[in-house]
């Protein structure tokens, strides 16, 4: 085995991990996105509240152009520039996935069916006001789980 | 457990930079790599081929509408011979008593 000083294979590691991380980083969806996805289901939601087909014809476009813009940039930006490892995400950041879209959608429906039963006008604006904070909030923090995850699943991770 | 191996291709400083950006990635693009890493288009096009001969990257030209788009990945070869490099270097520096601080 090539004789090198431990300090400089504690270096080269060290430049390693930088590195992965780097790719990691870069394949991270930024904390904006969240936030305009949160802001499009208030819009959407709007439009159902308002219940006259222009509104809501209205509202369903701006949903869907403005998701497949804030998506198709991140896309193009960030994950067509480094493709990430299969493997970096183990079934623990597939669940995290699962179960953060799966809290958002069962509590923003859950309490829309309930403010409207409740008779609250606006049910569903107040309920996606209350889902779009969370999913810009929990975004930020699904992203830190992630690759928290991917980190310690990269080669030469210490953990 | 991955049997530790020293790689004196892999070591130099840039082309350690270029096989971990790769180790974490399916495909990198080039221009994500040359900005990473700080090279020109000529010098990295220099590194990738020697990795390229040495059967560890595996270089891909695609058009994307009209622009050539030229993207890079480890192969299989070159992935193990990472791995092995890394377990090389972590033996080392457990012999020694130091620690690397996760990040």
């Amino acid at each position: 085995m090539n004789e090198l000083p431990a300090d400089d294979a504690a270096q080269a590691l060290a430049e390693i991990q930088r590195r992965q991380q780097q790719v990691i980083d870069q394949a991270t969806v930024p904390g904006w996105y969240w936030w305009s996805v949160g802001a499009l289901m208030v819009v959407l939601a709007v439009g159902v509240d308002t219940r006259t087909p222009a509104a809501l014809g209205g509202a369903v476009a701006v949903f869907v152009v403005g998701l497949l813009s804030a998506t198709g940039f991140v896309v193009h930006s960030q994950f067509l520039q480094a493709r990430l490892r299969n493997g970096l995400l183990d079934g623990r950041g597939v669940v995290a996935i699962l179960g953060f879209v799966a809290l958002i959608v069962g509590c923003t429906l859950g309490l829309a069916f309930g403010l409207r039963a409740a008779g609250v006008p606006y049910p569903a604006t107040l309920a996606c006001v209350v889902g779009g904070t969370a999913m810009g909030l929990g975004g930020a923090f699904l992203m830190r789980t992630l690759r928290r995850i991917m980190l310690g699943n990269r080669a030469g991770s210490t953990r | 457990m991955t049997a530790a191996r020293f790689d004196d291709l892999i070591h130099p400083p840039t082309r350690l930079a270029i096989v971990s950006l790769l180790a974490a990635s399916q495909w990198a693009d080039f221009k994500f790599i040359r900005d990473s890493v700080g090279l020109s288009d000529s010098a990295l096009s220099k590194q990738l081929a020697t990795l390229e001969e040495a059967g560890y990257v595996e270089i891909r030209r695609i058009f994307v509408g009209k622009r050539p788009r030229t993207s890079a990945r480890l192969t299989p070869t070159g992935r193990a011979a990472f791995e092995q490099h890394v377990a090389a270097l972590q033996q080392m520096v457990a012999g020694s008593g130091l620690t690397i601080a996760p990040r």
